[in-house]
C-alpha cells in the first residue's frame, strides 16, 4: 500500500475527527451520541462527499468509553488505525448501512488490544 | 412494553434517516448525523427514565438508515431493517458496551439479515414458479 496525497489526507481527517469526538464526548461531557452527531453534521456541511463519510466513520471511534480510549493520545492512535482500516476497506460492502460503524468497531478493538499490549 | 418502545423508536429514526437521505437528497452522512444529534438532545429531555436508551437506539437505527437505495429499495425494507435493529439492540444490550462502532455493527448485521431474508424469499418464489412450470400436466399422465 503506497501513501499518496489522498490517503495522507484521509489519515489526518480520521485522526482529527476521532480526537474531536473524544474531546466533545469526555472532555466537554456532551456524551457519545451528541458528540458524534455534532461532528457528523459539521463534516457533512463543510467537507465534500466521501471525505464527510470518512470523518463520520472516524467519529464513531471517538464514541468509545474511557475503558477503551483512556486518553487523547490513545484516541489519536484510534484515529490513525480507523484511517488505515478505511483506506484498506473502501470498496468492501459499500452501501450497507452500518458499514462505517463496523469499521470503527474493528478499529476500536484493535486500539484496545494494542494499548493492552503496551500496558 | 420497553421492547416495543425501542422497536418503534428504531423504526421512526431509521425511516427518518432514509427519507432525509434519499427523498430529500441530503446525503447519508448529514441525514444520519442530524437524526443522531436531534435524538441525543430530545430523548433525554422528554423521557427522563428511558431517554438515554432511546437516544442510543435512534442513533443505531440512523446508521441503518444510511443503507443505499440499491440495497433497500423501498420504505418497507427500511421498516424491516429498523425493526431488526430494535430487536437486536435489546438482545445485545450488554455486549461490547463502550466500544465505539458497536451500534454501527448492529445496524450492519440487521441490514445483512434483511437483505438475506429478502433474497432467500425471492429465490424461493422463483424456484417454486419454475418448479410449477416444469411439472408435466395434461391428459396423457
Amino acid at each position: 500500500m503506497t501513501l499518496d496525497k489522498s490517503k495522507i489526507r484521509i489519515l489526518f481527517l480520521a485522526i482529527g475527527s476521532t480526537s474531536l469526538t473524544w474531546m466533545l464526548n469526555h472532555h466537554f461531557g456532551l456524551g457519545p451520541i451528541v458528540a458524534s452527531g455534532l461532528v457528523g453534521v459539521i463534516a457533512a456541511l463543510f467537507i465534500p462527499g466521501a471525505l464527510a463519510g470518512i470523518a463520520y466513520t472516524s467519529s464513531f471511534v471517538g464514541m468509545s468509553s474511557l475503558a477503551v480510549l483512556p486518553s487523547l493520545i490513545i484516541a489519536l492512535l484510534g484515529g490513525l488505525i480507523v484511517g488505515i482500516v478505511i483506506i484498506a476497506t473502501t470498496e468492501v460492502y459499500a452501501g450497507i448501512g452500518g458499514k462505517g460503524g463496523t469499521t470503527a468497531a474493528a478499529a476500536a478493538l484493535v486500539t484496545k488490544a494494542i494499548t493492552g499490549l503496551i500496558g | 412494553m420497553n421492547t416495543l418502545l425501542i422497536i418503534c423508536t428504531a423504526i421512526v429514526a431509521g425511516v427518518a434517516t432514509y427519507i432525509i437521505a434519499n427523498n430529500f437528497n441530503k446525503g447519508a452522512v448529514l441525514a444520519s448525523a442530524s437524526v443522531t444529534l436531534v435524538s441525543g438532545i430530545i430523548f433525554p429531555y422528554f423521557f427522563p427514565t428511558m431517554g438515554t436508551t432511546l437516544m442510543v437506539v435512534a442513533a443505531c437505527a440512523s446508521y441503518g438508515g444510511m443503507v443505499s437505495r440499491k440495497n433497500a429499495p423501498s420504505l418497507i425494507d427500511m421498516i424491516m431493517i429498523s425493526s431488526i435493529i430494535g430487536l437486536l439492540f435489546t438482545l445485545t444490550a450488554t455486549s461490547y458496551a463502550g466500544v465505539g462502532g458497536r451500534l454501527g455493527t448492529i445496524a450492519a448485521i440487521s441490514c445483512f439479515t434483511w437483505i438475506g431474508v429478502r433474497n432467500s424469499a425471492t429465490a424461493a418464489t422463483r424456484a417454486r414458479k419454475s418448479d410449477a412450470y416444469s411439472k408435466p400436466v395434461g391428459v396423457w399422465q
